[in-house]
């Protein structure tokens, strides 16, 4: 996590942190920003299986809200429509959003850089105008709601103080296992397949697959946080889920650094405090904000503004030792 | 469907073929020159609709002068676009750029969104709206003015390219930047042209389009993914390709539409543009690659 | 099984027409060193790409350790132990140079996305033997004290010695080298043909393009000369020297120079 703490210091740090973590939904804390807390949790899952693919692995995906979407309306539709469990609803939507990504994966994995670009685009859009027009079992624009709560035994998520617990729950478990893959040999993989395609398959790599794979694992990670916001919220409309939602995703990986895991939760974090908070009723206002942000960013740090902060972090430690 | 229906569907379909046409003109003199897709060509067709209706609808100047300002606004904007995001950012990878023009569109459409709203809106018809009747198929005045304007630019650009000095340039530059230099052609003037160009065409076909089919500041995404199937049927090189891609694309759309059945209604209009955009991307990706290792 | 490593059988590529290679026989004996030559736009680097699977031949066969692998795609003829580089490092700019060399050992080791993800005992298990292997390697070459670097860092000599680190850690039966003397000084090709000697002495084959003459008669115990797609000669270094259609190509070549 904090690769430039190579001491004991990082055991009291991620304990500090998660304490703070686990105190934040308290009322006497930062209770009123629950909501806005689980939104960022939710960001977060999309957004570190948006930094995999891109940041990693260089594969462009600019419809990834659709698999967000995909994964909320299949939770939505068998838990309240088919009055199927949310948790096996949760886990169905999962594995449909995989498979299809897979298939999908396969086809337009051949195209590269622009081509793929705008082959994402297009899909996400698809599935967003099925999202609209399927209004018998979507609800059409207007969306449908009454979706159930989720629940363990007798123990039901009512509140945003319990559900803050449940999101980052998940949240942080999809974290480690990102960072688990990155550390890997499977991770050397798709590092590699960025460096240099050709090099990755001289050295036995299975270019295609690969690319495939971690798209559909990306698209899963999507469809988790899909489930959780629409028992989060019990109401789901396409809206959420079209094109700006998609470069909303790569702003937030892109200020996380487009290959930092752990700059995702930033980089969701400050999106989402500038949409919901700072800019709230100003329109789209954010839009030229997050413009903005991908120009400037991208022109002058592409590696990210997280990673660029630390960057300067870690150049200021040595300094500061330097002297001593 | 009847003939009647079909000249018709087909008219329809090479009057929208027309805008996609131009927005595909604009890809291909910006990629030909500096290998960079700009995601946000469909945003100079919305600009050219909003800001002809600003001048015309809401500041009440005439006609050709609210043109005349609309294009010159967006080809500055163009202009804008190259100098502070592409040539700063110039030894970006392809995923920086994709990101970074993505950026300028989104930037570009919330302004015009803040600036003038989010309403559809429709500049008045060029010269009416009495139809013609051409073998019992109604066509529009402005639908005349759209495919005129499409066949003008494209012979203009086309004589721009071969006849003139600075088109020379251009080609030279779009085959290979080194040799270019060598012969004392400044590769980021090209550029700049070339954005410059861009705009141009583009903002005069969301002019041209905006009295038939509307504007708002949204438009952009739609027309820019339509142009870009358009363009990619020649594989990004060919302006006359692109303009007939384009124009392909209108017809194919208009036609799916008018089968109205099943998935082929207006609800998917969009969405059958996007998968013939697949269905061409994926025919032509074994070529694709080859050519990526030919470069 | 044969007793070469390595055939291929009138094999050819075409290029929309233009003929790249013509009808090459060849035969890489196992355990040796052999090398292609030939003037620029010979072929040379298209019947290396042939070789490794980047392309597919238009025609003929190609044979490694007796079996057809024609259709076979890269990636699956490095995990039978066809390895090569670049002439160009094309080092995974993103790694340190040990993890350029680890990633090498993909093909050696099995544990994938699950195992990853939850760190269960096989993934440390490998992990573990992909470093030490990589370690070896690294040593190998010399560059052991460098392995925490970026591998970029490195200059162009020490790129190309880590290019080939990273080839090695695929634990290849035929190693393919791809220029492996161009950019170096003397003084690196000197520590280069050593290391090609070692590689030999470790049961590897090996087979390189190479511009540099001096370096090729001083390794490759059997030369093919490639000129416009065809092969004009084949023979030890002083068979080549002698031989008069080869002459008359490099005078020619230099003449044009």
């Amino acid at each position: 996590m904090f690769g430039f703490v190579k001491n004991k210091w990082i055991y009291f740090l991620v304990g500090a942190l998660l304490a703070v973590m686990v105190l934040i939904p308290f009322d006497w804390f930062m209770g009123k920003y629950n909501t806005l807390l689980i939104f960022i949790g939710l960001n977060t899952m999309v957004t570190v299986g948006l930094c995999l693919l891109m940041g990693y692995t260089g594969q462009v995906s600019l419809g990834q809200a659709a698999y967000y979407g995909i994964g909320a309306y299949i939770s939505a539709i068998l838990s309240k429509t088919y009055g199927v469990n949310p948790w096996l609803a949760m886990l169905i939507a999962a594995i449909v959003t995989g498979a299809f990504a897979y298939g999908i994966g396969y086809l337009i994995f051949r195209l590269k850089g622009n081509y793929l670009a705008m082959a994402t685009l297009g899909l996400g859009l698809i599935i967003w105008i099925l999202f609209r027009q399927l209004s018998e079992i979507t609800g059409g624009p207007d969306g449908m709601g009454g979706i159930p709560y989720l629940s363990i035994g007798g123990f039901g998520f009512y509140t945003t103080f319990k559900r803050y617990y449940l999101v980052w729950f998940f949240c942080l478990a999809l974290l480690l296992i990102s960072q688990n893959i990155v550390r890997s040999r499977t991770g050397r993989a798709l590092r590699a397949i960025h460096g240099s395609e050709d090099a990755a398959e001289s050295i036995g790599i299975n270019v295609a697959q690969f690319k495939v794979k971690i798209f559909a694992l990306s698209a899963v990670f999507a469809s988790i946080a899909g489930s959780l916001f629409v028992h989060h919220l019990r109401f789901v409309s396409p809206q959420p889920f079209g094109f700006l939602a998609s470069v909303k995703l790569v702003v937030m990986a892109v200020i996380g650094g487009l290959a930092s895991i752990w700059g995702a939760i930033f980089g969701a974090a400050t999106t989402n405090i500038l949409s919901d908070e700072l800019l709230l009723g100003f329109g789209e206002l954010d839009t030229i904000v997050y413009g903005l942000i991908l120009m400037l960013v991208m022109i002058f740090m592409p590696q990210g503004l997280f990673v660029k902060l630390k960057e300067i972090i870690v150049q200021w430690r040595s300094k500061t030792t330097q002297k001593v | 469907m009847s003939v009647d229906q079909f000249l018709q569907y087909l008219i329809s379909g090479i009057t929208q073929g027309s805008i996609y046409a131009l927005v595909a003109l604009g890809f291909t003199i910006i990629y030909a020159v500096t290998r960079v897709i700009n995601f946000a060509q469909g945003e100079f067709v919305m600009l050219g609709g909003m800001l002809s209706f600003l001048l015309i609808s809401s500041f009440g100047i005439p006609l050709i002068p609210s043109l005349i300002l609309a294009v010159l606004f967006t080809a500055i904007i163009g202009a804008i676009i190259y100098l502070l995001a592409i040539r700063t950012a110039k030894k970006a990878s392809v995923v920086s750029l994709i990101i970074i023009t993505i950026g300028v569109s989104i930037f570009i459409r919330g302004f015009t969104r803040e600036f003038l709203g989010v309403d559809s809106v429709r500049p008045p018809f060029f010269t009416g709206d009495e139809s013609l009747t051409i073998f019992g198929a109604l066509i529009r005045p402005q639908a005349l003015w759209i495919i005129g304007t499409t066949i003008v630019v494209t012979i203009i650009l086309h004589l721009f390219l071969s006849r003139t000095m600075m088109g020379n340039a251009l080609k030279a530059s779009a085959i290979s930047t080194r040799a270019a230099a060598m012969v004392g052609i400044d590769s980021r003037v090209m550029a700049l042209t070339a954005f410059v160009i861009a705009a141009v065409i583009g903002s005069i076909g969301g002019a041209v389009m905006a009295p038939l089919v509307l504007t708002s500041y949204n438009v952009g995404v739609m027309l820019g993914l339509k142009g870009f199937v358009s363009a990619s049927i020649g594989g990004f090189k060919s302006p006359i390709i692109s303009v007939i891609g384009g124009i392909t694309i209108g017809v194919i759309e208009s036609l799916a539409v008018g089968i109205n059945w099943g998935p082929f209604t207006s609800s998917y209009k969009d969405a059958i543009a996007i998968v013939a955009l697949l269905i061409i991307l994926l025919i032509r990706s074994g070529r694709l690659a080859l050519e990526e290792r030919a470069d | 099984m044969s007793e070469y490593i390595l055939q291929t059988k009138g094999l050819s590529k075409i290029f929309g027409g233009l003929v790249a290679l013509d009808k090459i026989d060849m035969e890489i004996e196992k355990g040796r060193i052999s090398a292609i030559i030939g003037p620029n736009g010979a072929g040379k680097t298209t019947l290396f790409n042939l070789i490794a699977g980047v392309y597919s031949a238009t025609s003929g066969e190609i044979l490694f350790q007796g079996m057809r692998v024609n259709s076979m795609p890269a990636h699956r003829r490095a995990s039978i132990g066809v390895a090569r580089t670049f002439q160009h490092a094309l080092l995974f700019g993103n790694m340190t140079v040990l993890e350029n060399v680890m990633t090498g050992q993909h093909p050696r080791s099995q544990y994938g996305f699950l195992e990853a993800a939850f760190r269960l005992p096989k993934s440390y298990r490998e992990e573990r033997k992909i470093s030490l292997e990589a370690i070896k390697y690294l040593n190998l070459v010399g560059l052991g004290m460098d392995k925490d670097k970026e591998a970029l860092s490195l200059p162009l000599g020490r790129q190309k010695l880590l290019a080939i680190a990273r080839a090695l850690a695929t634990e290849p039966k035929l190693l393919l080298l791809d220029e492996p003397g161009a950019g170096l000084t003397t003084l690196e090709k000197r520590a280069l043909s050593d290391l090609i000697r070692r590689i030999i002495d470790m049961g590897i084959t090996v087979l390189l393009v190479e511009h540099d003459m001096p370096l090729v008669m001083g390794l490759a115990e059997k030369i093919i000369v490639l000129d416009s797609g065809q092969k004009i000669a084949e023979g030890d270094a002083n068979q080549i020297q002698k031989d008069e259609r080869v002459i008359a190509v490099y005078l020619g070549e230099e003449v044009e120079g």
